[in-house]
């Protein structure tokens, strides 16, 4: 089973990349549970939720120990960094997250210029598909096609087919950054 | 006009209120008005808490028990799951105005399209006679045993005047019972506003000034009077709202 | 596959399938996604929903909704649940059928937003006043949600009492994929107001005989505590410890068990699905020697321990201590459950009962 934490500012849509992330666990054919954070935590500006994926029956569905996080801002690195994992992975805007990462000397921390990445597409709303991109990679459960496949279904139900283009491109984009 | 001197045929027998009372008379009103719309087999009564709740069992009409000044609330779901069905909610002004006063504005706001009947007698009769939004002022009841103090709870409430003029509904009327015309004229409000339901014009009320010989401590006459002579300068009679309909 | 659906959400949707003829509701936090979801979907299914002015309003909308035999639904949290709890009563002493579904915060008065057990004393004694029972059902997942959600709706009916879904705000906040069952259309009950007085008289709560009344409700409790025990139970037929948690830390405590027996140790869970009535029989398979019987929620007290201790006397436990865990609001962490495990079984903690 694997734990993954996204967080960030409400608005940089952490919910949805760690949304996604189930879909395509599900569209694999794996069992997938997400926890938003909500009530107290939402109103606070800070948005988190925890994403689990497994082959087998997942029992709890809260944060235990994530094998890795995703911050997108300071904030969520300072509040999750000693809670990964030993031998997890911390997954960071580096455009954004720009105090000192050394914190854990057992957690690997992985710079990604998403902000950068995302201007250059044009497409400042895509970071959190460019670092999911960059997240599956990581992982290593999914490949490429498969991810995208599984986010376009899920967005094509909501009704959201005309992002199609824009979101394939900033998540090959991720996923070619690590 | 009433017909005739028959009783309506869905009232079961005299219902047990005490000597003077108006109950009485309105339910007879009321029964006559489901019975000439041709209403007495898809009708539903809400039946309040407090001296109204003795109508138990004397009706052979369906009859609701509401909970103490909550029919405002549960005819509003009968109404509209059963649009076709006459909903009469029958309540005194304690069920109507004090405890139940949020339901009761609250389905106006929305406009609910059921009939409200709602007995004013100026105190909670069937628990002793307590004081209620509608005492006047200086009355004396149980729980103002020297008079109503107006600077302390208020001057009586005048809750059709307030839903006339702060909502969109169909019909608002006062009646009252001290003479044969009156009891006429308030037996027509009820029907407009049972009219006006059926016509799916919109909410309904109307308040009946009622006397309450055994809580005021006065004769049946001296209450009638009583009703003349000082409530109806402040509760004035007639239709204070109709929007139309048939 | 299904796809990923918010518990509410699925909560909402499975009510639509099972026939749901009404919402009556008000907004709270962590119960508004159910609400907000059937303002458009019950009108897409041909259904109704009506937004109350306040909790109280929308219980006697749907005490209204219910004598005329219709299928309704009510959502809400904690307080608001309490609330409801005279139209509660009114619904029990007129044996009107409801479903009622409690997506629980944690607290007192308030509370806090935050996702708990604390209301599990209200739901299973009834709420208010008098002495009836409510049928309690608490899921541990989302799929779980949608099917006691579907089947509540017909045990409600069934024995013509309120049932009482108690999930907690993190089950009906978090999202899981689920199969939802199909769509009926229910005709409203026969044995309800049709404005013909078909039934003749209402048995008015005043005009009736209510101790004989009270032998009859007996007679129905009786039947549901016979008929409607659910639980899902592990290794309790050689366990040292058997742990009882239900809802979102049944399912965490499940996991804790699965872990602990790969590694040998023999402990068992008993996970309530039905709360009220409390499944009774699960103490038939459990080992007789067992050493301490542990509940673990998601509440200051042990509230559900209370049950856990009754039922182990009447079933032959009574010389089993019965120990306590609480843990904080929200999901429980399975470590710290595990250490205040390690607590107990090294002597450490005393017994509650």
């Amino acid at each position: 089973m694997k734990e993954i934490v996204f967080a960030g500012f409400g608005g940089q849509g952490v919910l949805t990349a760690g949304l996604v992330l189930s879909q395509v666990a599900l569209f694999s054919g794996k069992k997938a549970t997400w926890m938003p954070s909500y009530g107290p935590a939402m109103r606070g500006g800070t948005a988190n939720c925890t994403v689990k994926y497994s082959d087998s029956r997942i029992y709890s569905p809260g944060q235990e120990a994530p094998d890795v996080i995703m911050a997108l801002n300071i904030p969520s690195f300072n509040k999750f960094i000693n809670m990964v994992k030993p031998g997890g992975v911390m997954l960071i805007d580096s455009d954004i997250v720009t105090c000192d990462t050394s914190v854990r000397s057992d957690v690997k921390v992985v710079k990604i210029p998403g902000t950068t990445i995302a201007n250059e597409l044009k497409n400042p709303k895509a970071l959190n598909i460019i670092m999911l991109g960059a997240m599956v990679k990581l992982m290593g459960d999914f490949s490429e096609k498969e991810a995208i496949d599984g986010m376009n279904d899920m967005f094509g139900k909501k009704g959201k087919n005309k992002y199609e283009e824009a979101n394939t491109a900033a998540f090959k984009k991720g996923f070619a950054s690590v | 006009m009433a017909k005739g001197k028959k009783a309506p045929e869905k009232i079961l027998r005299q219902v047990p209120f005490c000597p003077g009372c108006g109950h009485g008379i309105i339910v007879r009103l009321v029964m006559e008005c489901i019975e000439e719309l041709g209403y007495n087999d898809n009708v539903l009564i809400g039946k309040p808490v407090g001296c109204a709740s003795l109508l138990d069992n004397n009706l052979a009409v369906d009859t609701f028990t509401g909970a103490h000044g909550r029919n405002g609330a549960s005819m509003t779901t009968i109404k509209r799951l059963k649009p076709d069905m006459l909903v009469v909610s029958y309540q005194g002004d304690g069920d109507c105005y004090n405890i139940g006063f949020s339901e009761t504005m609250n389905a106006a706001y929305r406009n609910e399209k059921f009939t409200v009947i709602a007995v004013n007698n100026g105190n909670f009769g069937m628990t002793g006679g307590q004081m209620a939004w509608t005492s006047m002022p200086g009355q004396k009841t149980s729980t103002s045993v020297n008079g109503r103090n107006v600077e302390l709870s208020g001057m009586p409430i005048r809750v059709p005047e307030m839903i006339a003029h702060s909502f969109d509904t169909a019909y608002v009327a006062r009646g009252a019972l001290f003479t044969p015309a009156e009891i006429n004229k308030t037996k027509s409000y009820i029907k407009k506003a049972m009219q006006a339901q059926i016509d799916g014009v919109g909410h309904s009320l109307v308040e009946v000034l009622s006397p309450c010989p055994t809580n005021w401590g006065l004769t049946p006459l001296a209450s009638m009077e009583r009703i003349v002579n000082e409530l109806v300068p402040y509760f004035p009679l007639g239709e204070i709202k109709n929007k139309g309909g048939k | 596959m299904g796809d990923m659906v918010k518990g509410n959400i699925a909560m909402g949707e499975a009510a639509i399938r099972a026939g749901m003829h009404i919402y009556c509701g008000y907004p709270i936090t962590p119960s508004s996604e159910v609400m907000e979801y059937l303002s458009w979907r019950a009108q897409e299914a041909g259904r109704q929903f009506i937004q109350a002015a306040n909790e109280g309003e929308a219980m006697y909308m749907v005490y209204g909704a219910a004598s005329v035999g219709s299928r309704v639904l009510t959502a809400s949290s904690g307080l608001g649940i309490s609330l409801k709890q005279e139209g509660v009563t009114y619904m029990a002493a007129a044996d009107y059928p409801a479903v009622m579904i409690n997506v629980c915060r944690y607290g007192d008065g308030l509370g806090s937003l935050e996702s708990g057990q604390t209301d599990y004393k209200r739901e299973t004694r009834g709420g208010g006043n008098g002495d009836y029972r409510n049928i309690v059902l608490s899921p541990s997942t989302v799929q779980e949600a949608v099917d006691l959600v579907y089947l509540a709706f017909d045990l409600s009916e069934k024995y013509r009492n309120i049932v009482v879904i108690l999930t907690e705000g993190a089950l009906g906040q978090m999202m899981e994929d689920c199969e939802y069952p199909p769509v009926k259309e229910v005709p409203f009950y026969d044995w309800a107001f049709d404005g013909k007085y078909t039934h003749g008289p209402y048995p008015s709560q005043m005009a009736v005989d209510l101790h004989a009344k009270g032998m009859k409700n007996n007679e129905k409790r009786a039947l549901i505590t016979e008929n409607e025990q659910r639980w899902e139970a592990v290794g309790v037929e050689d366990a040292e410890y058997v742990l009882f948690a239900y809802g979102i830390p049944g399912r965490v405590v499940l996991g804790i068990v699965d872990e602990l027996r790969k590694k040998g140790e023999k402990v068992g869970i008993i996970r309530p699905i039905s709360l009220w009535p409390f499944p009774q029989k699960a103490f038939d398979s459990i080992n007789k020697n067992v050493k301490g019987f542990i509940s673990i929620e998601t509440a200051d007290s042990g509230q559900m321990l209370e049950d856990v201790a009754l039922y182990a006397k009447k079933k032959g436990f009574g010389n089993v201590p019965c120990y306590f865990i609480s843990s904080p609001p929200g999901v429980p962490k399975s470590k710290y459950v595990l250490e205040n495990f390690e607590a107990i079984k090294a002597g450490k903690v005393k017994e509650v009962f």
